[in-house]
């Protein structure tokens, strides 16, 4: 059975244009796997998709062997949001954000585990940006979920936070047996990390090693035929 | 202490002290919500419930809170599916309420007195029975924000994650709005319809401005208010003032104090 199972996935915000074009995708339990593809490939609303959050405009999605319009059991996913959007006054302390989602216990928990103790009692909007992803990270496992989405959980990060949250997701996919799907505009740490690359650009354009995605992302990005014309 | 032998001004500050604590605890939770501006809609759409209820001859208290209540979830089910921007629904319940206001007033003669008393309130003048339904009010209020405060502080925080964490936004939304609806009839009565939203945003606003967390916000924002009702009172009982306009000035003197504070430590 896999963690998530996509069949010939079509969507469109407004009935003309399609957004995705008959993704097809498997991921398995424990898998790590990147999403790449250039600004508008559809990869955010992928994920809107597998969250529920929009409806496909045709085909299938089944999570954990279960299609998505039965699916019930939304604590055995965590969610990192790419943007959220609060009032720039939003108050609530990181203690008060993580109590919200779960309990004492499970926040101490998640507390030693990503090494945020210290700043529990601080407030969200005051964090640093690596110090929020991590915050962000634990919401997202408070309910202890099997599969993690983040969409790009390292954006706007210095390098020294952005391993930090990579060393991370890849001990959760690896030790703790979660699968972790992500995606990312840093292509040098996808193809360093992830077990598989997903290449977006509307449609799946290769699924499979970081080995055999270099030609794909080239070509998505426009990056070979754009070195091929002499552009730096 | 001689304001406090006087059986109408121990109604007016404990009328004022429920009222101001309601909403101001709702006014944290409408301001992050992006929903501060649904109490000026709000109010202004009760006097047009304040206006039915005259012409009916029924208890204005609960026709406009149905009323209110009614117009408010409206509001939040017409702009949920984004097909009406929030802010033009709220100035169309905004006009809407003025406007069958003045048509009642047109209408039916004899009422423009209680009509025109409406718009600025006055708390000193709050009966027994207007106090009982008041203590009704508030503590639904309080009992709301007790069972919920944890999904609405996530929901505040992100729709997307409240929703995976079994948050029922649209329901949440709604029960949000009522609760809104209800503190802004119960804000008429202590300080009237032009100034009824003052009472949700301003303690609220301050408490932003200073809190450390999301409970001392909430606290700090009903202490604000509770601060300003009691010095209000005081302040038109001894110097003759509209009760309402002492209330609100207090309020707003006390946001300019913590500004000031917030821009001098900065």
């Amino acid at each position: 059975m896999y963690v998530i199972e996509i069949e010939d996935l079509y969507f469109s915000y407004d009935g003309k244009v399609n957004v995705l074009e008959g993704v097809n995708l498997k991921i398995g339990k424990g898998e790590f796997v990147g999403i790449v593809g250039p600004n508008g490939a559809g990869k955010t609303t992928l994920f809107k998709i597998i969250l529920g959050f929009l409806k496909p405009t045709a085909g299938k999605v089944r999570l954990f062997g279960k299609e998505i319009r039965y699916f019930k059991e939304w604590h055995r996913i965590g969610y990192v949001p790419q943007r959220l959007g609060v009032e720039q006054n939003f108050p609530a302390t990181v203690e008060e954000l993580l109590g919200s989602v779960t309990t004492e216990e499970r926040i101490r928990e998640i507390a030693s585990y990503l090494h945020i103790d210290l700043f529990m009692n601080r407030q969200f909007l005051k964090l640093s940006g690596g110090q929020q992803q991590l915050v962000l990270l634990g919401m997202a496992l408070a309910s202890d979920p099997e599969l993690l989405l983040l969409d790009e959980p390292t954006a706007g990060l210095d390098l020294h936070s952005q391993m930090h949250i990579t060393e991370i997701l890849r001990d959760l996919s690896a030790n703790e047996g979660k699968t972790v799907v992500m995606i990312s505009h840093d292509i040098g740490m996808v193809m360093k990390n992830v077990d598989r690359v997903v290449c977006l650009n509307r449609y799946v354009c290769y699924f499979g090693d970081p080995e055999g995605a270099v030609e794909p992302i080239e070509d998505i990005f426009g990056i070979g035929r754009s070195l091929k014309d002499g552009a730096p | 202490m001689e304001l406090l032998s006087y059986d109408f001004v121990q109604r007016g500050i404990l009328t004022g002290l429920m009222v101001g604590v309601a909403s101001a605890i709702a006014g944290v939770f409408l301001i992050l919500r992006r929903m501060a501006f649904l109490g000026a809609g709000l109010s202004h759409a009760a006097f047009g419930g304040i206006a039915i209820s005259m012409l009916l001859g029924v208890d204005p208290f609960i026709l406009t809170a149905l009323f209110t209540l009614l117009v408010g979830n409206i509001v939040q089910l017409i702009t949920s599916n984004r097909r009406v921007p929030g802010d033009a629904a709220i100035a169309l319940v905004f006009s809407g309420g003025v406007a069958l206001a003045v048509l009642v007033l047109g209408v039916a003669k004899g009422f423009s007195e209680y009509l025109f008393g409406c718009l600025f309130g006055n708390i000193l003048m709050v009966t027994r029975s207007e106090l009982i339904l008041v203590s009704i009010s508030f503590f639904l209020v309080l009992l709301f924000f007790a069972i919920f405060y944890r999904k609405l502080v996530l929901l505040t925080f992100s729709e997307e994650i409240a929703k995976l964490r079994d948050v029922k936004i649209g329901l949440m939304n709604h029960m949000l709005v009522s609760v809104a609806s209800l503190v802004i009839v119960l804000s008429i009565k202590a300080v009237g319809i032009i100034l009824a939203s003052s009472m949700i945003v301003v303690p609220a606003l301050t408490a932003l401005l200073i809190a450390s967390s999301f409970r001392s916000a909430v606290v700090i924002s009903a202490l604000v208010s509770a601060f300003s009702v009691i010095l209000g009172i005081a302040l038109a009982f001894y110097y003759d003032l509209p009760p309402s306009g002492a209330i609100v000035g207090g309020m707003i003197a006390v946001f300019g104090a913590a500004f000031l504070k917030k821009v001098l430590s900065s």
